[in-house]
């Protein structure tokens, strides 16, 4: 036996045993870098071809090419002996899938942001835009242009924190209507949800500082039905196709034809005489609304036998109350960890 | 208002369903706030004491023979010391049920009751209201009548709310005119035919001077041959359920008069009126006068006063004084049924801080043409009580009357959406009372009636064909919404962020943007100065709300403080600050999180690191810029903790745990740790734009860093990236040792540099040289030494 045959039978023992005592797929790699590798055995021998004389090399290239087959062939065979031992041991493990699970980074939308959204996410599908206002207005964009001069009684209604003898913190999200309809020429289509403040005393339904969601849309053509059809949708996207809306006529200085608008309670769905939600009336209050009045057009130099067009302003903690079925409208100011997680 | 059904009935016929009545009222714009049934009583019939003697057996009892238009009269044995003979009375037979109890045949100390004698209390009215003992009813009512019905308690009593501009419908006639014409049904008004007649005795004429233009009109009537007692019952029950309490028969007629016809009354005592010459005019700067509820009060001209030629008598619209009052002495009387200026009854009223049922009214400016129907039915039940009317006497004017309104018929379209036929329309006017003539083919010309004076423009016609049509039978249309150019940019933005912030786990509170002193008096007890540049409220409900807040940083330190917990929050929200007397307002951002307290050095704190890296991550998201930080100052934070956060080099916030001395000073038991950002600050989003991975293997070393412990982070990394050029991606510090092996004042940085060539695979000699440069120019600039 050459000399080369005896060395590449030896490699072969020891690459054998190795390759038997390999304990897993990582270990066998160990293994066929150690031989079979770049700089492995096999190379070393492979190596030493050069110095033999020139009839011999082929020879002895072809037992080392026969004896890397055969390596190779044992070391697949290996191979796939411990793969399905790696698999045998991962397959084995088994959890309790009914475990609690690890719960995920808890971030969410207030509940009152999520109402917003979701409203103006259904008028910004019918083609409105979006405004936001400053919460310090003028008692000008407040109330004179809104068709309510200084000692009208209507004035009383909103019960305002003053900052100074003509500034104040906006009671409604109205004075939003002004500011768009100084800017824009008709069509306007916004809504404006937003902050208010009015000296209100706090209990279960009523807040200092709250959110409405103002509505407004002018244009020629527009009618008292567009704002039913509005409002009715936005009822059913809010809170459900079986909702109802119901319209009752109503003042406010800038809207003539006013109405308050209600929608089905959705706790009790209007059926429940003790519900603790609607108090038994089976309607939820939503807020005011209406045609806008000629006067508050002609204020922001629309031409309202030209224009006509509707407006509406809800209480988002109103709607956020029905919707989420809060028992007090306190817990939206401050919400503790534990509201805000059965809200997310 | 409370409005018994059983009073409107007198005016209108009603559905016998109180509910349904209150739907409709609701229909027409007033809703019932409440309905409040009255029991259910039966077996209460009208009777009259007969006889009455000592019962036989016991001292306290008295039997009485009642008769009810029976067969014969009942024997009732009472324990009431209030009977007499000849009294007209309720009597609960034997069967009757009220609301406490059932009457059965029984045996009183051996006589034999047939029923039981009823106080108010029994009838569910309230007991403090009416005389002791058994209520007494009028002689002119019939016996053997049901009781209940005779006193209308058997229906129930609606509370109305009537909206500012309805003033007209401040009234059971106001409500019952609207049923009227809503159910299309006759409205039963009775004569306003004044009964007085005759001339006063000499010098007894009232007359009124009006010297203000906010007096319209003023009715004058005198009565003589008073003698004040108790009102009818029917009138003190049907009070009591408006929820008005009787009081004698002059105040129950003027209460009466001004819940039935809505004109509010005033009567004085006809001997305290010098020269029975009343005169309209604004008081006298602090002119004195004490009002009916006995407080003294001084007065601006901005009062409008009824003065006789000595003194002010009263508040005009408002209330009376004490110096006219009628009382038990008081056998003549004046009466006064005026018109004034609402504004300046409201005016007044809030000045004064006194509001009544009668400003109530006036101040809404009630129909001039009133005045004259509140006298006459006033005279007219005084009469009916045995007083002497004498002429009524109107001064004043009758006010303009409504003006008449053109309306196109189309504009009932173009407004409702709705094609009423003109017929319909008149009709619907009609009913309220309008004249309505056709000016043109397709315009009408209407008149509103005299006690509506809210109706102005053709607008107000539209909503009134509406109610009358019922806004339910308008047609909801889904609008097609005309392009225009309105951005929603703003709001987007606060989306966006809200979104991003609820993706790094952060809740969205919202907390009072009103606050207290407390953010300042905490401030100060840590012993920081703040900023006074708070924008102040003139007229706090409490002192939680003198002050906008100049920071959302105070709200989210005191939620944390309360929750007390580890909790991860964000607000988003408006702040105020005064400079100069220049107020400004900008939306601000603020998030953070309260967190356990790690075991650390001094010179390590994860907890920043942690909000660091979500303040890098929202930002990248909000603005798709990346920010920088360089340590910095601010109050309330922790001077050793706190950075300025800057994009493109823009300052736009701050970042760092809260000073611990405020933590302690709102009693947060965890650090908290803020980040707080000025909305306005913060750039457009830059849109990013991809760039193909290199097309070479990037290699990368290790180094560790000896230097002086104020060498940053960030000046090693930029010191790195400037001495090596485009060949290094990244350096990267990515741990910190301190401690005995590097001595006291240094401490050991540990960088990851990444190198990488576009043109070609680098080489570890390209790396190595690359490493020996950055090595040398960290020596040169702060000392570095390298350790091996």
């Amino acid at each position: 036996m050459s000399e080369l045959a005896t060395q590449l039978e030896e490699l072969r023992r020891r690459f054998g045993n190795a390759v038997a005592g390999a304990p897993d797929e990582a270990g066998l790699e160990q293994v066929r870098i150690a031989y079979l590798g770049r700089n492995g055995e096999v190379t070393q021998v492979r190596r030493t071809i050069g110095r033999l004389p020139a009839h011999e090399r082929p020879a002895a290239g072809k037992s080392i090419n026969d004896a890397v087959g055969a390596m190779e062939a044992e070391l697949q065979t290996a191979q796939a002996r411990l793969e399905s031992l790696t698999f045998q041991s991962e397959l084995a493990e088994s959890i309790d899938v009914t475990f609690p699970a690890i719960p995920a980074g808890a971030g969410s939308l207030n509940p009152v942001r999520r109402v917003i959204d979701d409203a103006c996410t259904y008028f910004r599908r019918h083609g409105f835009a979006v405004v936001v206002g400053d919460e310090i207005e003028s008692d000008y964009n407040n109330f004179d242009a809104l068709n309510i001069p200084s000692d009208h009684p209507a004035r009383e209604g909103f019960d305002s924190f003053w900052i100074t003898a003509t500034l104040l913190l906006r009671p409604h999200t109205s004075p939003v209507q002004i500011r768009t309809m100084q800017q824009h020429r008709p069509p306007i289509a916004i809504v404006a949800p937003g902050k208010c403040f009015r000296r209100d005393a706090v209990d279960a339904r009523h807040l200092f500082q709250f959110h409405q969601i103002e509505g407004l849309l002018v244009a020629q053509g527009i009618h008292f039905g567009h704002l039913k059809g509005m409002l009715a949708e936005m009822c059913r996207e809010l809170f459900g196709a079986q909702q109802s809306v119901r319209f009752r006529p109503s003042y406010f200085p800038f809207t003539e034809p006013s109405a308050e608008v209600d929608t089905t309670c959705p706790k009790c769905g209007g059926e429940g005489a003790s519900c603790s939600m609607c108090g038994g009336s089976g309607w939820i209050e939503l807020g005011g609304a209406g045609m806008v009045h000629p006067s508050v057009l002609r204020e922001v130099g629309y031409d309202p036998d030209i224009y006509s067009g509707w407006a509406f302003g809800f209480g988002v903690e109103r709607l956020a109350l029905a919707r989420y079925e809060v028992d007090d409208i306190r817990r939206f100011i401050n919400g503790d960890p534990n509201f805000l997680e059965q809200l997310a | 208002m409370r409005v018994p059904v059983s009073w409107l009935r007198e005016f209108v016929d009603l559905p016998n369903d109180a509910a349904a009545i209150a739907d409709r009222l609701a229909m027409l714009g007033f809703p019932v706030a409440s309905i409040e049934n009255r029991p259910s009583i039966t077996g209460v019939v009208v009777g009259r004491i007969v006889e009455l003697e000592k019962h036989p057996n016991a001292d306290r009892l008295l039997v009485a023979r009642v008769d009810v238009a029976g067969e014969r009269p009942l024997t009732v044995a009472t324990a009431a010391t209030n009977v007499a003979t000849g009294q007209t009375i309720a009597l609960a037979t034997i069967g009757a049920r009220l609301p406490a109890l059932t009457i059965e045949p029984r045996k009183m100390r051996g006589v034999a009751s047939e029923g039981m004698m009823i106080s108010a209390e029994e009838l569910a009215l309230p007991a403090e209201w009416f005389e002791d003992g058994i209520m007494q009813l009028d002689s002119t009512v019939e016996l053997g009548e049901n009781a209940i019905d005779v006193l209308g308690l058997e229906t129930a009593v609606l509370d109305v709310e009537i909206t500012s501009n309805r003033v007209d419908a401040m009234s059971v006639i106001g409500l019952a005119r609207e049923l009227a014409a809503s159910y299309g049904v006759p409205l039963r008004l009775p004569s306003f035919s004044n009964p007085g007649t005759g001339a006063e005795p000499p010098g007894a004429r009232p007359r009124v001077s009006i010297e203000s233009a906010d007096c319209v009109r003023f009715v004058a009537q005198r009565f003589g041959g008073i003698r004040v007692g108790a009102a009818p019952t029917w009138m003190r029950v049907r009070l009591a359920l408006a929820g008005q309490r009787p009081i004698n028969d002059i105040v129950d007629v003027s209460n009466y008069v001004m819940l039935e016809t809505g004109q509010p009354l005033h009567f004085y005592d006809a001997d305290r009126v010098s020269g029975a010459h009343f005169i309209v005019r604004d008081a006298r700067n602090g002119e004195k006068i004490v009002t009916l509820d006995g407080v003294e009060r001084i007065l601006s001209e901005q009062a409008l006063v009824i003065a006789d030629e000595e003194h002010a008598l009263g508040l005009a619209g408002l209330m009376g004084g004490m110096s006219s009052e009628v009382t038990d002495a008081t056998t003549a009387m004046i009466l006064e049924a005026a018109n004034f200026n609402g504004a300046r009854v409201r005016r007044m009223s809030s000045q004064l801080g006194l509001r009544t049922e009668a400003s109530a009214r006036h101040e809404k400016t009630l129909a001039p043409a009133l005045a004259e129907i509140g006298a006459a039915r006033a005279a007219q039940l005084l009469v009916a009580f045995g007083a002497t009317a004498y002429e009524a006497r109107a001064f004043g004017t009758q006010g303009a009357p409504p003006a008449p309104i053109t309306l196109p018929v189309r504009e009932v379209e173009r407004l409702l959406g709705l094609d009423i036929p003109q017929a319909r329309i008149i009709e619907h006017l009609e009913a309220l009372g309008c004249s309505v003539l056709p000016e043109k083919a397709d315009r009408l010309l209407v008149t509103p009636p005299l006690w509506r004076r809210d109706l102005l423009i053709a607008a107000d016609l539209v909503e009134e064909i509406a109610r009358m049509e019922g806004y339910d039978k308008i047609v909801p249309v889904v609008p097609s919404v005309a392009a225009h150019d309105v951005s929603s940019a703003q709001y987007d933005l606060e989306g966006r962020i809200a979104r991003a912030l609820a993706a790094l786990g952060y809740r969205e509170i919202i907390t009072h943007s009103l606050r207290g002193a407390q953010p300042f008096e905490r401030a100060a007890r840590a012993g920081l100065a703040p900023d006074r540049d708070e924008v102040e409220v003139l007229n706090p409900l409490s002192e939680e709300q003198r002050f906008l807040r100049d920071s959302l940083v105070p709200g989210l330190i005191e939620y944390m403080a309360t929750v007390n917990a580890p909790v991860r929050v964000f607000e988003i929200g408006h702040v105020f600050a005064q400079r100069d007397g220049r107020i400004t307002e900008r939306p601000a951002l603020a998030f953070g999180f309260a967190a356990e307290r790690l075991d650390e050095p001094a010179w390590r704190d994860a907890h920043f690191l942690e909000l660091k890296g979500d303040c890098e991550a929202f930002l990248r998201d909000v603005t798709g810029r990346r920010d920088a930080v360089s340590a910095g100052a601010r109050a309330s934070f922790h001077p050793g903790k706190t950075a300025l956060v800057s994009i493109d080099g823009r300052e736009i916030g701050v970042i760092g745990r809260i000073d611990p001395r405020l933590e302690r000073a709102y009693d947060a038991k965890l650090p908290v740790y803020v980040c707080s950002l000025d909305l306005e600050a913060l750039p457009a989003y830059r849109l990013p734009h991809y760039r193909p991975p290199a097309k070479f293997p990037s290699t990368y070393r290790d180094l560790a860093l000896i230097v002086d412990l104020d060498v940053t982070a960030q000046q090693i990394e930029g010191t790195i990236a400037g001495a090596l050029g485009p060949i290094c991606t990244g350096a990267r510090v990515f741990d910190e040792y301190r401690g005995r092996q590097v001595g006291a004042d240094r401490k050991s940085l540990a960088v990851r540099i990444t190198l990488q060539r576009t043109d070609t695979t680098i080489t570890d000699d390209d790396a190595d040289a690359a490493i020996d440069r950055a090595i040398e120019v960290l020596r040169e600039a702060f000392g570095a030494e390298i350790r091996a």
